[in-house]
């Protein structure tokens, strides 16, 4: 059916005149009076019909950042349906969509069923890399063979590790320990690539480098900002479980220059202009403080009370008292006292009364707004001092550790033992070997993160670099910005060993492919992570028979390849992995298997073990209790933890002054013998003296210029991207409509009907985006969800290859749509090390393909 | 009895939990010629001008109606029924869910048009792949295999990664995830030339579970019952909140009802 414009008003505005007045709510009620059901058909009963049978098992999603607790629905061995763990705190027993994504991944018929060795030497995209299937032990003897060479030859550095998703305990066993005992400084996580300019707000601010934590529950005002939580970043089920509630006593804001999920359901909505969230989150922090709306409780106050905070003057610094906070009238001077809403209107493009008002209203419900700041306001050039202006603003409100939390620290958990004396002298010479990293560069100081998207740039310069590349559950060539860039180093490697679950581009160069678990239904790990208030570890148990020859990347195939290094005259991996035993038993194990088991067993011992009695839950007796609770959740988080000069930070004070910053820049100005001001120089910011250690606007850069490049491109992500590993599902192309303005089957960029007209350019036209760093061509609409002058496209479409439905011809390497990644620039926060991919950075023209 | 289902525009959030909650529970398969076989679906709309631009997203399903057109419609199959039995494939049962007998169904396809079902579509267009468009009823062609997915033998690198007859059956099921209720006219995956819709999840809430688009939803927007049982959740909120029904001017009175709106911005 076709809906009617009077059932949309109805629906989305829905006018007291037509709920009071309608004759069809009047009908629908003398109906429900009437009693029993009175129709012209006569009721037949059916014959009986029975709900599936089979046992809900305990698992952990990881298809986004938050790694919920979750149940699957196994009957007679198979996965059939997900839903959140009963017993998680974080999300009320409730996944989101990607969760309910777990069983069609699971029997993805294009999966990798056993391990295959390429036969064709060249490779490039599009080159068919004519896999054939091999033994596992035929594989691991290979990739062994050619690691021993490296040992043999006296450069195990040149051994280069990229992890993709991970096990955030079980990656010790590989990221942790593989390189340092092999001999090689060269690893990287694919973490620089994802979020980690956001936590540059909370880091130089607060002291606290991950992500956040918000109570909901409490929250009065909730702003979103650059993130879109009802679909991405953290907590999805916790916030669709919450955001009505908000939205029904209180305000909900949403800072985005797309209309996102938020967006569309918030009172207010701020499409900002890519890029000039500093300058927005500036003026909000001028209205607040010249309007004196600040938490006298956390910010202090003027010591005889009136307000000095006039736009365009400086104050006195002694003539404020701070409490709990550091820097406020050092940050007025050097950057609020300009940052008026006419300037934030001429920056951002948002209105300057509707500035005041969402300001108003911040500071209205002062402590109890939680700004909830994402990659969408920091993954950019520069975006280190945008995430401090947006994260500063909890500052100014008192929402720090009242409803805007670091986070609670998790369950007890066993470490691994100490690898120490399992390094040798060749591993320790290879292990300060970096040659594929730039982090600590003059231009590069990475404070946060390695720019993992830099490698091929050093693999391009140094092609010896790198002989033996071992990756897994990773597709960079996708979802590295600059995409190309990575077809073309990957071909210059001579041996890639691909860890991966399905022939993705990146496999496309690998010279030897292991299939993976997919690990929420087929391996056996212990996650841990943290939202509502608590933290928990949550189990990964195999209840399902594998359809497959995938094994476990962290812990079934290094346990393989440890023995066959062993064989060939290596043992120290292998002698280091039998270090860790049973917490029962106490013996190791004695194949891939057990030792998946006895790993997960081993880290979970304290909380079922019976030794010591952990805050949070009730105890767990026993492994088999743990196995079907599957989950532990610590104690909840303290309210107001860093009060009393308890922030990690220089002045122990929630700084908007960051000496906290000051010092890590001036640590780096001295290693390179040169000025703070050098270096931001150097690295792309505009800051100098002072200004460079308070959150501030830096106006937002552009590569292309708006003659030749006119279109602001900004990629946003799909709810129901399982990060790049969910395309090749029909149900996710069939459901990609719950995109706003995406269309399933299907690929759009969005463009504002005002510039289709102009460029006479209509939805479904087939346009060609070109940016510097290369063009794709997809399916236009025409959409009022993007501000002119702006283009909007959604991350996870594109796929070369990976399979059947995510690549129209994966023979012939043909994408359904196209992936931003070939056309956004690559690029850096530098400070932070993480790679660009929103604010605007990357100018593109449209013209119809 | 009287079951019925309101939907909290207030409260969804548009994510689509319950449209796969719905596929994986009754095993629809995937679209093709126009059939959806998406028992769970979404009405999705933008409107105003940049920046006051307002998105809404509707939830829909069959609306198991009290007038439902598809019953009249429907020819069934008189003969194969037998001399003075109920013949129509589709039939209200005593617990107002418009339910299907896939025996009696002739493949026609009468109900899924205009005078069948007026949320329905003979064959849905492009509008339906933004939201534009749905359908309750898809039809099984005849001749047609139900889950062509399951049954390609093509592999993407041969020998090296699998195919979705090679899954189905290294798994031993017709397809891999399949969801084995046990039916009695209403089988858990469908066969060729019948229709087939939304049973307000029959298997499940005859015996004592709720519908699975209602059980997995994180926002819990669905709120599903005996419109009759005045301590039921349903019929409280009916009595007290502004509730509005699609296509009232059919007269299909529909026992799904919405409450609430999507988008707090007028």
């Amino acid at each position: 059916m076709r809906l009617t414009r009077r059932e949309f008003i109805r629906a989305s505005a829905a006018s007291a005149a037509w709920m009071l007045g309608g004759s069809a709510l009047a009908a629908a009620q003398a109906k429900r009076k009437a009693g029993p059901v009175k129709n012209a058909f006569v009721p037949r009963k059916a014959r009986p019909s029975t709900p599936a049978k089979g046992e809900w098992v305990a698992s952990t999603c990881q298809g986004c950042t938050q790694w919920c607790a979750i149940q699957m629905f196994v009957q007679g061995g198979r996965i059939t349906r997900v839903r959140g763990n009963e017993f998680s705190k974080s999300n009320h027993g409730y996944c989101c969509p990607r969760g309910h994504l777990i069983p069609q991944m699971t029997y993805d018929p294009d999966r990798i069923k056993v391990p295959m060795k390429r036969t064709n030497a060249a490779k490039g995209r599009g080159i068919d890399p004519k896999f054939v299937p091999i033994s596992w032990d035929e594989a691991i003897t290979i990739v062994a063979d050619k690691m021993i060479q490296l040992r043999t030859a006296g450069e195990p550095e040149k051994l280069l590790y990229l992890r993709g998703r991970y096990g955030p305990i079980t990656q010790d066993l590989l990221y942790g320990t593989l390189p340092k005992i092999f001999g090689t400084g060269n690893y990287f996580s694919h973490s620089a690539i994802c979020a980690e300019a956001e936590k540059m707000g909370p880091r130089f601010t607060q002291g606290y480098a991950g992500y956040r934590d918000y109570d909901l529950e409490k929250t009065n005002c909730l702003v979103l900002w650059g993130t879109d939580p009802l679909a991405s970043n953290r907590q999805v089920p916790n916030t669709i479980h919450r955001f009505h509630e908000i939205v029904a006593r209180g305000a909900v804001i949403t800072v985005d220059p797309r209309l996102s999920n938020a967006a569309a359901k918030s009172h207010e909505w701020l499409p900002v202009k890519p890029g000039t969230d500093g300058a927005l989150a500036g003026a909000i922090a001028h209205v607040i403080l010249a309007e004196g709306l600040w938490n006298r409780e956390f910010v202090g106050d003027f010591k005889d009370g009136k307000n000095l905070f006039v736009a365009g003057s400086t104050v006195a610094e002694d003539a404020f008292v701070e409490k709990e906070t550091s820097g406020l009238v050092k940050w007025w001077n050097l950057e609020l006292k300009d940052r008026t809403p006419a300037f934030g209107e001429k920056e951002s493009g948002i209105p300057a009364d509707q500035i005041v008002r969402v300001a108003r209203t911040m500071a209205k419900h002062g402590p109890t707004t939680a700004v909830w700041m994402g990659p969408g306001a920091a993954m950019w050039p520069r975006g280190t001092y945008a995430a401090m202006a947006v994260y500063a603003l909890n500052g100014l409100l008192g929402s720090i550790d009242v409803v805007v939390w670091e986070g609670a620290s998790g369950p007890k958990l066993n470490k691994f033992p100490s690898k120490d004396s399992f390094i040798d002298e060749l591993a320790k010479k290879g292990s300060k070997n970096h040659v594929t990293s730039n982090r600590g560069h003059k231009d590069m100081p990475g404070l946060q993160t390695s720019s993992v998207n830099n490698v091929p740039n050093e693999i391009l310069k140094n092609p010896g670099a790198v002989k033996v590349l071992l990756s897994t559950f990773s597709n960079f060539n996708h979802s590295g910005t600059g995409a190309d860039r990575w077809n073309q180093a990957l071909s210059k490697i001579p041996f890639f060993a691909h860890m991966v679950t399905n022939p993705s581009e990146m496999t496309q160069f690998a010279d030897i492919v292991l299939p993976s678990t997919h690990n929420s239904s087929e391996g056996w790990n212990i996650v841990t992570n943290m939202s509502n208030g608590y933290a928990y570890a949550s189990i990964q148990q195999n209840p399902i028979k594998r359809v497959f020859e995938g094994k476990q990347e962290e812990t079934e195939v290094m346990w393989l390849l440890a023995q066959k290094l062993k064989a060939k005259g290596f043992p120290n991996l292998a002698d280091y992995y039998d270090t860790i035993k049973d917490p029962e038993t106490g013996k190791s194990a004695s194949n891939e298997l057990e030792f998946a088991e006895l790993v997960v067993r081993f880290i979970s011992a304290p909380i079922w073990d019976g030794k010591e009695v952990q805050k949070g839950d009730a105890p767990i007796k026993g492994w088999a209790e743990f196995k079907a609770r599957g989950m532990f959740s610590g104690a909840r988080y303290p309210l107001k933890k860093g009060w009393g000069g308890k922030f990690k930070t220089e002045t122990k004070k929630f700084e908007f002054y960051s000496a906290t910053l000051k010092k890590a820049l001036d640590g780096h100005a001295k290693k390179h013998e040169t000025t703070v001001d050098d270096i931001l120089a150097v690295s792309g910011y505009t800051a100098k003296g002072d200004l460079a250690f308070v959150p501030h606007y830096e106006v937002p850069k552009r590569h292309g210029s708006m003659e030749e490049f006119p279109f602001t491109f900004i990629d946003y992500k799909s709810r129901l991207n399982r990060e790049g590993r969910s395309q090749n599902l029909p149900w996710y192309q069939e459901f990609k409509k719950v995109d706003p303005g995406d269309v399933s089957w299907g690929d759009v960029v969005k463009m504002n009907p005002a510039d289709g007209a102009k460029l006479g350019l209509k939805t479904g036209d087939k346009v060609t985006i070109t940016s510097q760093a290369g063009s794709i061509t997809t399916e236009l609409k025409l959409w009022e969800g993007v501000r002119p002058g702006t283009v909007a496209k959604c991350y996870g479409q594109g796929h070369w290859a990976y399979g059947r439905v995510a690549s129209r011809d994966y023979a012939k390497a043909v994408a359904l749509g196209a992936n931003n990644n070939e056309i956004l620039v690559d690029d850096y926060d530098r400070l932070s090390g993480a790679t660009a991919r929103n604010g605007g950075f990357t100018g593109v023209r449209i013209t119809k393909a | 009895m009287k079951l019925g289902m309101v939907i909290d525009l207030g409260r969804c959030v548009g994510c689509g939990a319950c449209a796969f909650a719905c596929k994986a529970e009754n095993n629809t398969r995937n679209r093709a010629d126009g059939q959806s076989y998406n028992w769970a679906d979404f009405l999705i709309h933008s409107e105003g001008t940049f920046p006051n631009t307002r998105h809404m997203v509707m939830p829909v399903l069959c609306n198991h109606c009290d007038e439902p057109p598809c019953i009249t419609i429907c020819p069934g199959n008189p003969e194969k029924a037998g001399k003075g039995k109920p013949y129509r494939a589709l039939f209200k049962t005593p617990e107002g869910i418009t339910l299907h007998n896939p025996e009696l169904c002739v493949g026609c396809g009468d109900c899924q048009r205009a005078r069948g079902c007026p949320y329905s579509h003979e064959k849905l267009g492009p509008s339906s792949l933004n939201g534009e468009t749905y359908s309750v009823i898809s039809l099984n062609p005849a001749e047609d295999e139900a889950q062509p997915f399951w049954v390609d033998k093509a592999s993407a690198i041969p020998g090296g990664t699998s195919s979705g007859a090679e899954v189905s059956a290294k798994v031993g099921t017709r397809i891999p995830a399949m969801n084995a209720w046990q039916g009695g006219e209403l089988q858990p995956i469908r066969s060729d030339d019948v229709i087939e819709k939304c049973t307000f999840c029959y298997h499940r809430v005859t015996n004592g579970l709720q519908p699975a688009c209602v059980e997995v939803c994180p926002s819990q927007a669905r709120i599903f019952g005996d419109q009759q049982d005045p301590n039921s959740k349903i019929s409280q909120i009916l009595k007290k909140e502004k509730t509005f029904r699609l296509k009232e001017e059919k007269g299909t009175k529909p026992n799904v009802y919405y409450v609430g709106k999507y988008s707090p911005r007028a």
